[in-house]
Formats: structure tokens, C-alpha cells, sequence
């Protein structure tokens, strides 16, 4: 009592301590990643698949993945990068495991963690090869320079470190599991609906600490850019939303151009179009697990 | 000097005609979201659901019944111009999915509205399956065109 400054260094220094340790990046090495032979075809359906044009279109090129077109969110506007393999401006320099880093652990290639309006934590679920097919076409595509402005975000810096803290509670790591019991086609849409569809991301509520809560998985909830509420994406037969799986797989492959009018708003209408360019088998595979939503 | 009576007057004429004003703009919204309602679902969706099935394949070609769909449409969507006021944004009674977009953005409304009327005037156009079927998918990007930016999901 004689010496309160003195008595509370310790806790500071612990606490700063704890703070940097709990916030450090903790990418994977070149040893981490498989030996690969890469698909371009499979690169692109994933691209499809994670809508990827959605946010990293250009604002004068939208079939174009080099970023900057202005992405609003809660915490400020970000410019979502360049993803063409352009030396300066690009992801030329970047090696697989830079990428990897990226999509699955939410690390910069620059260091530091990356903001998860990039949705890592649903990549996170995603097969390596994968990840790293979608690196392949991306290479694949013309160089584009274009130099993105920085995210205007307040207290980016200790947004950036914090979000290490936020990572021990908003990402799980664990890798996307087949279950046995179900048939194959039921897996692949369970996958791409979890893994690289990141449907989790708008149709899970958000918890307390902004982690998407599991324990009310695809019921809906507010809209992230606060147009309205996301809809549950269960019992869609059951609450005639659908007729049956034929009748959602229509749905993806014309949206409202058929009228199907659940399919335009709050973004819903980008997927919609992302998704129409799958082949069939996939789209009736990720209509079987969304039906099997009860 | 204003007397009393008088300020009261003044006064009671004032809450009149602010109730007034408050009743008739909470009632020209309800009005207005109602209007838009069945403009969507009996004007709109009357057109889908006879248009829908014929560039399935599912029903033959039938210029009669397209052409009662759109006269319909016009019939219950004619006063779309009036239901689109600052006042509407919102209902008493009626939920609407109308986003603030519409108000914050009224030419970028206007052009996406404007987009879909163009492609219905050309869908009103054709005469046979073949023109029909080549003119129709416009008439449902502009739907979504609209109901992109300016609705809110449907749950």
C-alpha cells in the first residue's frame, strides 16, 4: 500500500506480456505444405465457389480480381487487395505458403493478422490442395497493376495485433471432416458450404466476442453491413421456401431471373451469380446439404 | 399582445394540424408499403407466374394470357411514382423490406427501377416463344437489379 505505483508493474508488465505473446502470429513454414500438383480447373471452381470476385473486384473491372473497390463494415472501410499475380501491386511475389498463411491461418504475407472481413475462418476449414489450386489459377490470370489504398480503419495497428487475441476464441483451426454416415454428394456440399462457400459467415450469428456462435449454426441473424437480417437456412422445404432439392438448385442457377426472389438482396444476389458458374453436380450437392438443414 | 384565447387558439390549431400531419403521413406510408405490396406480388409475380412456366417449356406460348398479366400489371402498379416518399420509409402497421438505400441513393433507385421497365417494355414486345424466351432473363436481372442494393433479405 506504501507503493502503489511500484505494486502495479508487475500485473502491467504481465498483463503487456501476455498481450504480445497472445498476439503473435504463428505462420506455417514451407515444411507445413504439401508437394503439389496443381489443378488449374479446380482452382477456378473454388474461386467460384468463395465468390472471391465479390470483394476483390476492381471498381472499373468487376470480372477482374484486382481489388479496391470499397468494402464497408463496422469498423471502417477496407480496400480488399490485388489478387493478380502483378509483381508490384499483386500477389506476384507471394510463395504458396504466403497464400496458405493467408487463407487458412489469417496471417499478411507482410506480417501481422489480417482483419476477417476476409473470411480465414471459414478457409481455415479448406483442404490444402485446395487453397492451393486457387493460388495456381490466380497465377494464372493477367498481371493487372493496380495499387489498393490502405484500409481506413481507426487504430489499424492495435486493431491488427489485438486481433491475435481474437483469434483464440473467433478461429478454429480444425480442418472440415467428411461424416461417413451420409452420402458422397452430401459431403462435398457439406464442405463447400463450410470450407471455401463460407455461407457460415452471414448465415451464423455472431457471439459476443464477433465469432460466428455455432450453437445457432445457419439460423440467421443481422446483416453484417446492416441491411436488414440474414435468413435461417433451415427447414427451407419445411417453411416452403423451396419445393425440393430440384427447385434450389434452380434457385442458384437463375436467382430471380426465374423469380426466385430469396435470391438478390444483402449480397445474396453476387453469391447467386458466383454460384450459377459451378457445374451441376456441385450446386445439387450443396442443395443436398442445405435441405438436410432442418 | 396576444391574449390568452388567442394563444390558445393558435396553440390548439397547432397540435391539430401536427396530429393531423402525423396521422396522414403514418397512414399515406401504410398506404404506400400496401400499394408497393401488391404491386410486387399480384403485379409482378402475376407476370412470373404466367411467364415463368412458358420459358420453362413447361405451358405453350400464350400471348392472351401474358398480355391480362401485364395490363394487370400496369393496372396495380400504376401510382408507382407516388409510393416512393421520405415519409414511406418505414410503416406503423406494415413491416416493409425498403432500404434507406432508396432515399440515400434516389438516382441510383430510379436507374435501377428505370433498367427493369426498359426490359419489360421489351418483353411486352415479343410475339412468339422464340422472342420471348431471348427477352425474358432481362425482365429478371431487373428484378434482382433492383432488389440488390435497395430491399433488404427476404427471411
Amino acid at each position: 500500500m506504501r507503493r502503489p505505483i511500484q505494486a502495479l508493474i508487475l500485473p502491467v508488465v504481465l498483463g503487456l506480456g501476455f498481450f504480445w505473446v497472445g498476439t503473435e502470429t504463428r505462420p506455417l513454414t514451407a515444411a507445413d505444405v504439401p508437394a503439389h500438383q496443381a489443378d488449374l480447373e479446380n482452382g477456378k471452381l473454388i474461386f467460384n465457389v468463395g465468390g472471391c470476385i465479390s470483394c476483390h473486384a476492381s471498381p472499373d473491372a468487376t470480372e477482374v480480381p484486382a481489388g479496391g473497390k470499397p468494402l464497408k463494415t463496422p469498423i471502417g472501410v477496407l480496400y480488399p487487395p490485388n489478387l493478380t499475380p502483378d509483381p508490384e501491386t499483386g500477389l506476384g511475389p507471394w510463395s504458396d505458403i504466403d497464400f496458405v498463411n493467408a487463407m487458412q491461418k489469417g496471417i499478411r504475407r507482410a506480417g501481422g493478422h489480417l482483419i476477417p472481413a476476409f473470411p480465414y475462418t471459414s478457409y481455415a476449414k479448406m483442404k490444402v490442395d485446395d487453397v492451393l489450386d486457387v493460388k495456381a489459377y490466380l497465377a494464372s490470370l493477367a498481371p493487372v497493376k493496380n495499387a489498393t489504398p490502405p484500409h481506413q480503419v481507426i487504430g489499424l495497428l492495435i486493431v491488427r495485433r489485438g486481433l491475435g487475441l481474437w483469434k483464440w476464441i473467433g478461429l478454429d483451426e480444425t480442418k472440415w471432416v467428411a461424416d461417413p454416415s451420409q452420402s458422397e454428394s452430401w459431403n462435398r456440399g457439406s464442405y463447400l458450404v463450410n470450407g471455401p462457400g463460407h455461407c457460415n459467415e452471414c448465415h451464423t450469428p455472431r457471439n459476443l466476442f464477433m465469432g460466428s456462435d455455432f450453437t445457432r449454426k445457419f439460423m440467421g441473424g443481422p446483416h453484417p453491413e446492416g441491411k436488414g437480417k440474414v435468413p435461417s437456412l433451415r427447414g427451407l422445404v419445411e417453411r416452403q421456401r423451396y419445393k425440393d432439392q430440384a427447385d434450389l438448385v434452380s434457385a442458384f442457377q437463375n436467382g430471380e431471373t426465374l423469380g426466385y426472389e430469396h435470391m438478390s438482396s444483402g449480397g445474396m444476389g453476387e453469391v447467386q451469380s458466383n454460384l450459377a458458374k459451378l457445374p451441376e453436380a456441385d450446386i445439387s450437392a450443396i442443395a443436398e446439404y442445405l435441405l438436410s438443414l432442418k | 399582445m396576444i391574449s390568452k384565447l388567442q394563444f390558445g387558439l393558435m396553440a390548439g390549431v397547432l397540435a391539430l394540424s401536427l396530429g393531423a400531419g402525423m396521422a396522414f403521413a403514418a397512414m399515406s406510408a401504410d398506404e404506400a408499403i400496401v400499394a408497393r405490396k401488391a404491386c410486387m406480388k399480384l403485379g409482378h409475380g402475376g407476370v412470373f407466374g404466367v411467364a415463368v412456366p412458358i420459358f420453362k417449356g413447361d405451358k405453350p406460348f400464350d400471348a392472351a394470357a401474358l398480355k391480362a398479366a401485364f395490363e394487370n400489371e400496369d393496372k396495380v402498379c400504376a401510382d408507382w411514382s407516388k409510393w416512393w416518399g421520405p415519409e414511406t420509409k418505414q410503416g406503423s402497421a406494415e413491416q416493409t423490406h425498403a432500404l434507406p438505400a432508396i432515399w440515400e441513393d434516389p438516382k441510383g433507385f430510379d436507374a435501377a427501377a428505370n433498367a427493369w421497365y426498359a426490359a419489360d417494355q421489351a418483353l411486352r414486345k415479343t410475339t412468339d416463344l422464340a422472342s420471348f424466351k431471348a427477352a425474358f432473363p432481362a425482365d429478371g436481372a431487373g428484378c434482382k437489379g433492383c432488389h440488390e442494393k435497395f430491399r433488404a433479405p427476404l427471411q
